[in-house]
């Protein structure tokens, strides 16, 4: 008897092999190896091929956050960017309903077949909650590992960590790596910020953090014509930061981050408010001395 | 009584490999019958259509004209392969098997009881002398224990009619010698036996009629003492004659 | 019956006795294993990627156990002639094709339990505390933490967290069925493409092919279809309704995210759907089969 089937089982099997030693070794590796070498194996191998597997991986996670419940290409003429678990930042109800909106991909179903097999498809939209949302950390880190530049996948991954799986210290050192993997990123600075404001209440660092943040913001962002700059990091910074400088006494800093932010927002009516709520603390401390 | 093997005008045709090419006709017109009891010796030159013949009757090829019976049963009834042991040429049997296990499933196949067959088992393996490696699997066996395996498969039903294509091919002369001894006391057990080959010398011995085909017909047909005092000469040179062939004149 | 089953169980043997079978699972486990020793963000409780790899596995060894076991059946018979000895016994062709059928579906059922077995194991020794049934009572809502301002903005009722299943064993149970209900099909399939195809290997390319892109595609050809031109788009909503939808047993979703299983009635209603596929197709091939001259 020729061994006819043993090609095939190869073939496939070298396949799954190649998937899986990537996904086993990469992480590992990249422990193993100093971060500072120039580009790892699996970036040599793949080339360029690595920033759509990474991008795979972070959508991969926000399958992962919704259980399953995820548009297939099929599904949708334009698919929706992983806005969910990207909406780490402060997030209106309106992108709630937006979100809800965008997941409601499956419609009435056009025949049996397709009524029938929605009982062993996941049709019900949820997301991850109560620690469970750990589960999206492997894809977010393999997505880090394969396309560092990707700044997103550091601050989402840093996000879960530090708010719902009480991983401070795992989150600060992924945002560290991911900062020095993109040095003049001032969405990691921000993110960095964040951890230790509100985690570890170290307000020296969080102000050092956030103003390296607006520093970077304006080298970067500044230059490019008003219509493409990232104003909506600009304002969450120079709000954040506002804050901070309020809490601390520093009225008139904040004053003026305020009007930094208020340029910068699509809505400044509110800040507006902030604004003179500010200047009249402000002329009351002031002028009894 | 009704012949066991009955064959009337057969005529097979193998179609050509493509459109343009005739079909081959590898049986035409053939007709035959065993009587119940007899070793029926088929001869005939390679490639004469006596392997065709066979698996007509084995319902794997479908005549083009002509009917074959077995028992008085149209050969395209799967009943009428109940009674009948065949065993093939060149057969590699199921490799990753041990002798034992093989014959187990050939008893399975044909209903026979658990109890029956491991005493067929072990009768059979003792018969074809493959006792001390029925543990063993067939892809270790040499080509002789290949076809003893055979063999020994093919009596496994105890049937009542053998269909044997070249049983002595790849045997040493003393296999030779015992498959004519099983012939032999199956005859005396009353069963028929109908079998193809070469060995001329052993068909003179066991046989009691032959046939002579070449070229899909029968070209001479009777006892084996009839044939030789027919053309006064040994069965090798009456075969010779049959099938047309002249003796270079010098001898 | 009998005669079915003797030749069902030459075929498990065969199954058995070859390497493929140990190669594969001693490939899956020890991918696991190796991922499963992965360290993330140093939480031992993650798991689902690890479930998602396993399961991902456990179905291309099945898929290839039971195509390359189906597809070297027939032939193999053919050329060690071994078909010769077995057509001389008192069975008929069918009771060939069915003991065949029968042979590589059981046989792919032992290799199904054994791997499920395998990831049952690792998911429930990785993860088993970690997603307990009782919390998801309490899921109404998140106490408010410290950054409760700009906590995820989903949150507040517009949807619900993914219910913990019950009792994962069910699900494991249900999704192991479907998946040996699926191989029932794809074995029919591949035994009719073996009397159809002469070649085992070009058999087992088609199959491939085929089953993979029901699997990938079968459930989208009618969306794919409203965006096609004429003949085009009837080609596609003839295809979508004739190939067998096995995505349907496909119930790796459900075990990974901890849903809920199935319910009994389309469960019930897909294994009726999977056993008509397969019959229709052994009877399609007992069709070629019967008549079929066999030569030496
Ligand atoms: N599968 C086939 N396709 C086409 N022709 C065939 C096929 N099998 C046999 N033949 C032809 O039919 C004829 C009879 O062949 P057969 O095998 O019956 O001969 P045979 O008498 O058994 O010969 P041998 O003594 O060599 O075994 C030969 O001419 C052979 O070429
Ligand atoms: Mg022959």
């Amino acid at each position: 008897m020729k061994p006819v089937a043993s090609p095939w089982a190869w073939l496939a099997l070298l396949a799954t092999a190649v998937f899986s030693i990537g996904c086993t070794l990469h992480p590992r590796t990249a422990a193993w190896r100093e971060r500072a070498a120039s580009g790892s194996i699996l970036q040599v191998v793949l080339g360029e091929g690595r920033r759509l597997f990474a991008n795979h991986f972070f959508v991969r996670a926000d399958v992962y956050f919704h259980s399953g419940y995820y548009p297939s290409i099929f599904d949708q003429a334009q698919k929706p960017a992983p806005t969910a678990i990207s909406g780490t930042h402060e997030r209106s109800q309106d992108h709630a309903q937006e979100h809800e909106r965008q997941m409601a991909f499956l419609g009435p179903p056009r025949d049996w077949i397709e009524r029938f097999g929605r009982h062993f498809r996941v049709t019900e939209h949820t997301h991850l909650a109560h620690g469970e949302e750990r589960e999206m950390m492997p894809w977010l880190r393999l997505s880090a590992e394969l396309d560092p530049q990707r700044v997103e996948t550091y601050t989402v991954a840093a996000y879960w960590l530090r708010t719902r799986l009480g991983k401070v210290a795992e989150a600060r050192d992924f945002l560290r790596e991911g900062l020095r993997n993109n040095p003049d990123s001032y969405e990691i600075l921000f993110e960095l910020g964040r951890l230790y404001f509100e985690n570890d209440h170290d307000v020296v660092r969080a102000r050092n953090l956030w103003e390296l943040a607006l520093r970077r913001w304006s080298e970067r962002e500044g230059r490019k014509q008003p219509g493409e700059q990232d104003l909506f990091s600009l304002e969450q910074i120079a709000v954040r930061l506002a804050r901070l400088e309020e809490t601390e006494g520093n009225l008139a800093r904040a004053i003026q981050l305020l009007e930094l932010a208020r340029r910068a927002s699509p809505a400044p009516a509110a800040l507006d408010a902030q604004i003179a709520e500010l200047r009249a603390k402000l002329s009351e401390t002031s002028t009894p001395r | 009584m009704t012949n066991v093997i009955e064959i009337r005008e057969l005529r097979v045709e193998y179609p050509g490999r493509n459109r343009s090419e005739p079909p081959r006709v590898a049986v035409d017109g053939l007709s035959l019958s065993v009587r119940p009891g007899e070793v029926f010796g088929f001869l005939g030159p390679n490639g004469a259509g006596k392997t065709t013949t066979m698996n007509v009757l084995l319902g794997f090829v479908n005549a083009t004209g002509g009917e074959a019976f077995l028992f008085g049963v149209n050969v395209r009834e799967p009943i009428a392969r109940q009674r009948i042991g065949y065993l093939p040429e060149l057969t590699y049997y199921y490799r990753f098997l041990t002798a034992e296990e093989l014959l187990r499933f050939y008893a399975r196949i044909f209903g026979i009881p658990r109890a029956e067959t491991d005493r067929r088992i072990d009768a059979l393996l003792k018969l074809v002398e493959l006792e001390s490696v029925r543990r063993r699997p067939i892809k270790t066996y040499s080509k002789g224990m290949q076809q003893r395996v055979g063999l020994a498969q093919a009596l496994i039903n105890n049937p009542d009619l053998l269909i044997l294509d070249e049983p002595t091919s790849g045997l040493d002369p003393l296999g030779r010698m015992k498959v004519r001894e099983i012939i032999q006391r199956l005859k005396q057990e009353g069963k028929t036996v109908f079998f193809s080959s070469h060995e001329l010398g052993e068909v003179e011995t066991v046989c009691d009629r032959v046939a002579i085909i070449s070229q899909g017909r029968v070209r001479e047909e009777g006892r084996v003492s009839d044939l030789v005092a027919k053309y006064r000469c040994d069965l090798e040179r009456v075969f010779l004659k049959v099938i047309g062939y002249e003796p270079p004149s010098g001898n | 019956m009998n005669r079915v089953l003797a030749i069902a169980g030459v075929v498990i043997r065969e199954l058995y006795r070859r390497k493929d079978f140990y190669v594969l699972f001693v490939l899956t486990a020890l991918i696991t294993l190796l991922l499963g020793a992965v360290n993330f963000f140093n939480d031992p409780k993650i798991v689902r990627y690890l479930k998602e790899v396993c399961l991902l596995l456990i179905w291309i060894s099945a898929v290839v156990i039971a195509v390359t076991t189906t597809a070297r059946q027939i032939p193999s018979e053919k050329e060690n002639r071994t078909i010769f000895p077995l057509l001389a016994k008192p069975v008929t062709r069918w009771e060939v094709i069915l003991g065949k059928f029968a042979g590589c579906w059981l046989a792919a059922g032992i290799a199904l339990l054994v791997f499920y077995l395998f990831f049952a194991v690792i998911s429930e020794s990785r993860g088993g505390e970690g997603t307990p049934a009782p919390k998801a009572a309490a899921a109404t809502q998140v106490a408010p933490g410290p950054q409760a301002h700009d906590d995820h903005a989903h949150e507040p009722g517009c949807c619900n967290h993914a219910p913990a299943s019950p009792n994962p064993w069910l699900v494991y149970l249900q999704g192991a069925w479907l998946h040996w209900m699926m191989l029932a099909v794809v074995i029919a399939m591949v035994l009719f493409g073996s009397l159809i195809f002469a070649a085992p290997s070009s058999n087992a390319t088609i199959m491939f092919i085929v089953i993979g892109g029901i699997l990938l595609l079968g459930e989208h050809l009618n969306k794919v279809a409203l965006r096609q031109t004429e003949p085009v788009q009837t080609i596609l909503q003839i295809l979508y309704f004739a190939i067998p939808h096995l995505e349907w047993f496909d119930l790796r979703d459900f075990i990974i995210y901890d849903h809920p299983p199935v319910a009994f009635g389309p469960c019930a209603l897909a294994t009726a759907y999977a056993a008509a596929y397969a019959l229709l197709l052994l009877v399609a091939a007992w069709l070629v089969f019967r008549r079929k001259g066999l030569t030496t």
